[in-house]
């Protein structure tokens, strides 16, 4: 891997961090003194991303901006690594006219025809139409492919191994990709999971499966490189799982009383981790750490200026939109 | 009016063209695919089979299987598939075998398909058709055998039609292809026409032979009256237009509307017939409580209860599932003696 | 003047018997050449029939009537 491929990496986990910390601190600011979700600027569930930056960068990083992805209810590093206008995905977050979605859709429903990105609420139900987008990509001149992203506890529903199999039969240019931070909710993998990794159940629809471990964006980029050329090339769909590691809450809000490493969690944040491999390797130094954070900093509070000074949607067009 | 009845025009020129509705509809569904090769049909045994129900008949042969696809058992993998290739332009037809099946699949149904448009914003566009067979009648009991067009209508951002007749058919599918919202179309397996089916003769009727839209929201008064007004849809309408002809020799004079679809729905349509009227029986196969026959009622009264000279009635399956038994599954369908009998108690009163 | 057979539809039994399960003309509507014109079934198999010459048609055999593979069903002049 290159030093501009590498640096490029780090670029991308420190902006979606830098992102998700100014979301956090937004997010609960007015939801004082009793923590009540429906209130504030940012009412409703937030599913942060803080620790799954690496699975987000290393696989966006081979895609173009034709390309489709598909993200959980968990989306906001995906859809900064895959080039999501910032702008307008804070608006919309903020529930404002000028967001993605018009304030309809808010956090979980990020729609941005320009990349192709949608997400939704619903566990393992973005694969079913990541398909659908790689069956429209495949019947056209090019090479696009589709994404789907979901979660370890996703991959015991219904929908994953349909999916998978159709996928498979109809060899479709798609690329699954599970980020397994080991909490469904509350529920780890071995309580929910009859196998140890879901790599394996490639194999039971005939694709290529890996896992790859430590949360390393720089294994995930190599082998999503990999997954992503093969469909590009026709060879029909793979399967990654990568373990990675959820850093806060499930939602937040959410005391993890049953996370007993919890203490242990901080320890193990990718982002400082991959700074100190990048200075080891003498492609990062501290002045170039600063300018990286600075022009995150400066990118986010211009995107979260934009939101708050996008208006409120009127309560005479609730209506609108159902129907094209 | 006989299956044998026809319109033969100019001496020596071809009467006018009859099909079932089963074949009207496969033909709406044909010549949309020649017109504009971004419709696909997918679904279970809707290649070679034809569909179960004879709504995709002939088109493997006519356009192949990249177009005509059969799919595995995974009605949420390829309804999905269907959704993300209509978000991407293409505008595919997806059959849903029974609407029974709905229960393995509703997610991308009611969660993703009705709703992406809504949540974008309007920003992205899902064109495409959700078919389906509906209805009972011939012994295919509890989860093989219902309607369910009012648990669609209920849930937003979906339009849904149901066609009673062959020419509609073909109308409604070309008009739901076209449409860029999605499409929840439903057919009775009972006007499909079909030869292992016994069928009502106005399953099979004149089809013109362009291509042609039948307008979505608009319903249609397929037997004007003056002395009560019966709102249905589907097969009922041919059980209504029986009755009606059965009881116009004694003197009741029965307007039949054929709403065709359910959302949108047309209420002007409903409330200037009752207005003329002044008696309403709503025809549902659907269950009754908590669905379309309600909403018609709330739509008329909260409109203005003045419109009825008698409390109105209803005839639906009553809340109960479809027995197999043919003697309990007659005694909870909407059939014509039903009707027949709601029809005289509505008169009276 | 043209006779329309009723189709064979089973190999296996070419003498089986089928039902006209629906016609969809008219007798003595005008048909044209190759026109649908009804639809016939021999146990679960369903089957087209289509006029071999245009014309007039005759029925010669009612809707849900019986009527064996091969036997004249119609006629067109």
């Amino acid at each position: 891997m290159d030093d501009k491929t590498r640096l490029d990496l780090y670029r991308v986990m420190v902006l979606s961090r830098t992102y998700e910390e100014a979301i956090l601190r937004d997010y609960h600011a007015d939801k004082k003194p009793a923590w009540d979700i429906g209130a504030g600027l940012l009412p409703g569930e937030m599913h942060l991303s803080a620790g799954q930056e690496p699975v987000a960068a290393g696989v966006c990083a081979h895609l173009r901006t034709d390309d489709a992805v598909t993200a959980t209810h968990r989306p906001h590093h995906i859809a900064i690594a895959h080039g999501v206008d910032l702008d307008k995905m804070t608006a919309e977050i903020f529930g404002r006219v000028d967001g993605l979605g018009r304030g309809r859709g808010g956090h979980m429903h990020l729609f941005d025809p320009h990349t192709h990105f949608s997400c939704s609420g619903i566990i393992a139900e973005g694969l079913p139409p990541a398909l659908g987008q790689a069956f429209a990509f495949k019947r056209r001149p090019g090479n696009r492919v589709a994404v789907a992203f979901t979660g370890e506890g996703a991959a015991n529903q219904g929908a994953f191994h349909e999916s998978l199999n159709l996928a498979a039969r109809w060899n479709l240019p798609v690329v699954f990709v599970v980020e397994d931070n080991d909490w469904a909710i509350s529920v780890p993998r071995d309580v929910s999971t009859a196998i140890s990794s879901n790599a394996d159940r490639a194999a039971a629809y005939g694709i290529p499966g890996q896992r790859i471990e430590d949360n390393d964006v720089e294994a995930v980029y190599t082998a999503a490189g990999d997954a992503v050329a093969r469909a590009r090339a026709g060879e029909g769909p793979t399967l990654l799982e990568v373990h990675t590691l959820r850093l806060w809450g499930h939602f937040e809000g959410d005391a993890q009383g049953y996370r007993p490493e919890l203490a242990d969690v901080p320890g193990h944040d990718p982002i400082p981790a991959y700074e100190h491999r990048l200075t080891q390797a003498g492609i990062l130094d501290a002045a170039a750490v600063k300018t990286i954070k600075d022009e995150a900093s400066a990118r986010v509070e211009k995107a979260f200026a934009f939101a708050k000074a996008s208006p409120v949607p009127a309560p005479e067009t609730a209506l609108d939109y159902v129907f094209a | 009016m006989s299956a044998t009845d026809t319109t033969a025009t100019a001496a020596g020129a071809p009467a006018a063209r009859r099909l079932t509705t089963a074949r009207a509809l496969a033909e709406g569904i044909g010549q949309e695919m020649e017109r504009d090769d971004n419709v696909v049909v997918l679904g279970e045994d809707i290649g070679a089979y034809g569909g179960i129900f004879g709504s995709t008949g002939g088109l493997l042969e006519k356009f192949g299987p990249e177009r005509v696809l059969d799919t595995p058992i995974s009605e949420t993998a390829f309804i999905g598939l269907g959704i993300g290739a209509a978000v991407e332009g293409m505008r595919p037809i997806v059959e849903l075998m029974f609407v029974d099946f709905f229960g393995v699949a509703m997610d991308q149904i009611y969660n993703h398909m009705a709703k992406i448009h809504f949540e974008s914003g309007g920003n992205v566009k899902v064109p495409m058709v959700l078919m389906t067979a509906t209805g009972g009648g011939y012994g295919d009991a509890e989860q093989h055998s219902q309607c369910l067009w009012g648990t669609f209508a209920h849930l937003p951002g979906m339009k849904v039609v149901v066609p009673s007749n062959p020419a509609d058919a073909k109308g409604l599918m070309i008009a739901a292809i076209r449409d860029d919202n999605p499409v929840v179309y439903m057919f009775h397996k009972g006007i499909m026409g079909l030869p292992w089916m016994a069928k009502n003769p106005r399953s099979v009727a004149h089809v013109p032979e362009e291509a042609y839209e039948t307008p979505i929201g608009k319903a249609a008064v397929v037997r004007p009256g003056k002395d009560a007004t019966v709102v249905t849809l589907s097969l009922s309408v041919h059980h209504a237009l029986d009755v009606a002809e059965k009881l116009a020799p004694d003197g009741v004079d029965l307007e039949v509307i054929d709403l065709r679809s359910l959302v949108p729905l047309d209420t002007a349509t409903i409330l200037s017939s009752v207005a003329k009227t002044g008696r309403l029986l709503i025809v549902d196969e659907d269950y009754q409580s908590f669905g379309l026959s309600g909403e018609i009622a709330a739509r008329v009264v909260e409109t203005d209860p003045g419109l009825l000279r008698a409390p109105l009635r209803r005839v639906a399956v009553p809340d109960v599932p479809i027995p197999y038994a043919r003697s309990l599954e007659r005694a909870v369908l909407p059939t014509p003696e039903r009707i027949e009998a709601a029809v005289h108690d509505l008169v009276k009163a | 003047m043209a006779e329309v057979l009723f189709p064979q539809l089973s190999e296996r039994e070419p003498d089986a018997e089928g039902v006209l399960a629906t016609w969809f003309v008219g007798d003595g509507d005008q048909v044209a050449s190759g026109q649908l014109i009804g639809e016939v079934m021999v146990e679960k198999v369903s089957g087209e029939v289509l006029a071999p010459t245009a014309g007039q048609v005759h029925l010669l055999v009612g809707e849900d009537q019986t009527a064996r593979q091969g036997e004249v069903i119609a006629r067109v002049d």
